[in-house]
């Protein structure tokens, strides 16, 4: 895991994409086996009544592996502000998810160096999830 | 087209802004152990004896109040979400959480029919009164017997 620093940072700089398969076993050991959670995560049957072509892939799950993906990017001296998420259609589980991102924008405010990056899964070829992600960078010493 | 009549009422509208009573969750290390051992997170600032929890312990916190909610329509999907955290959570620390309803809305067509959207906002305040994090929801709460299943966009 290294570190970015906010100055060799640049504005569309890309991140590398990294796969990730959401299971019906991952998403209930998420959440803890021994806590209630939506039966259609782990219930074929449950997730079609929703609509959904299968069990359900927790957002929760997903808006935490995009939290990993970026603070892996940014290094353990980097601070995530805020991630903002909007579940664009439902993923199956057992179906892979592809985690992309790149920067969209840097900025200084007060003493603290910002970069906005976009994170997007990727379902099937389909955008299923796109996110904003601010996190703060240190400076170089 | 189909006459269709809002199904939000003042009662409803009511309920934007009012906080809960606070609700007292604790960052558990189990929580933060399993979710970052069942991500395969290796980060060195969440390792077992740094005292500190990674972002997305947020999610055991139960990131969605069930008082104060409406329950309009009978299903209901996670569309939007978002977390900000003002600094990290500790490990064994406890945080009050205040929730209450920030938006109410309604949305005709698309994948899901007639739906509603409400949006829930829930922040955790340490034993000083400081903002740790909040966690911004939004739940789209539909009929499935009136969703189209089509395509959201």
């Amino acid at each position: 895991m290294s570190q970015k620093y906010w100055e060799d940072v640049n504005i569309d700089d890309a991140l590398d994409a990294v796969e990730k398969m959401p299971t019906t076993d991952l998403a209930i050991d998420f959440f803890g086996r021994d806590n209630p959670t939506n039966p259609a995560f782990s219930d074929i049957e449950a997730g079609k009544r929703l609509g959904v072509g299968g069990a359900l892939v927790p957002g929760m799950l997903k808006i935490a592996w995009m939290t990993q993906y970026v603070n892996d990017w940014a290094g353990p001296a980097s601070h995530l502000a805020s991630i903002r998420v909007a579940y664009r259609r439902p993923d199956v589980a057992d179906r892979a998810l592809t985690l992309s991102g790149r920067v969209v924008d840097k900025r200084s405010e007060g003493d603290k160096k910002i970069v906005e990056l976009e994170v997007v899964t990727i379902a099937e070829g389909q955008p299923s999830v796109r996110g904003n992600v601010a996190v703060e960078l240190p400076s170089r010493p | 087209m189909e006459d269709e009549q809002s199904l939000i009422t003042d009662a409803h509208r009511a309920l934007i802004g009012v906080k809960s009573a606070p609700v007292t969750v604790t960052v558990k290390e189990e929580d933060a152990r399993r979710m970052c051992e069942v991500l395969g997170d290796s980060d060195p600032r969440w390792a077992a004896g740094t005292g500190m929890a990674p972002p997305y312990v947020i999610a055991a916190f139960g990131g969605r109040p069930s008082r104060n909610m409406p329950f309009i329509l009978p299903n209901g999907l996670l569309t939007q979400q978002e977390w900000k955290v003002s600094r990290p959570f500790r490990i064994g620390e406890s945080l009050q959480a205040v929730s209450y309803v920030f938006d109410i809305r309604e949305r005709l067509g698309g994948r899901y029919g007639h739906s509603i959207l409400l949006t829930t906002s829930t922040d955790y305040l340490d034993a000083e009164g400081h903002l740790v994090g909040s966690a911004l929801t939004t739940l789209t709460q539909f009929d499935p017997k009136r969703a189209t299943g089509g395509k959201d966009e």
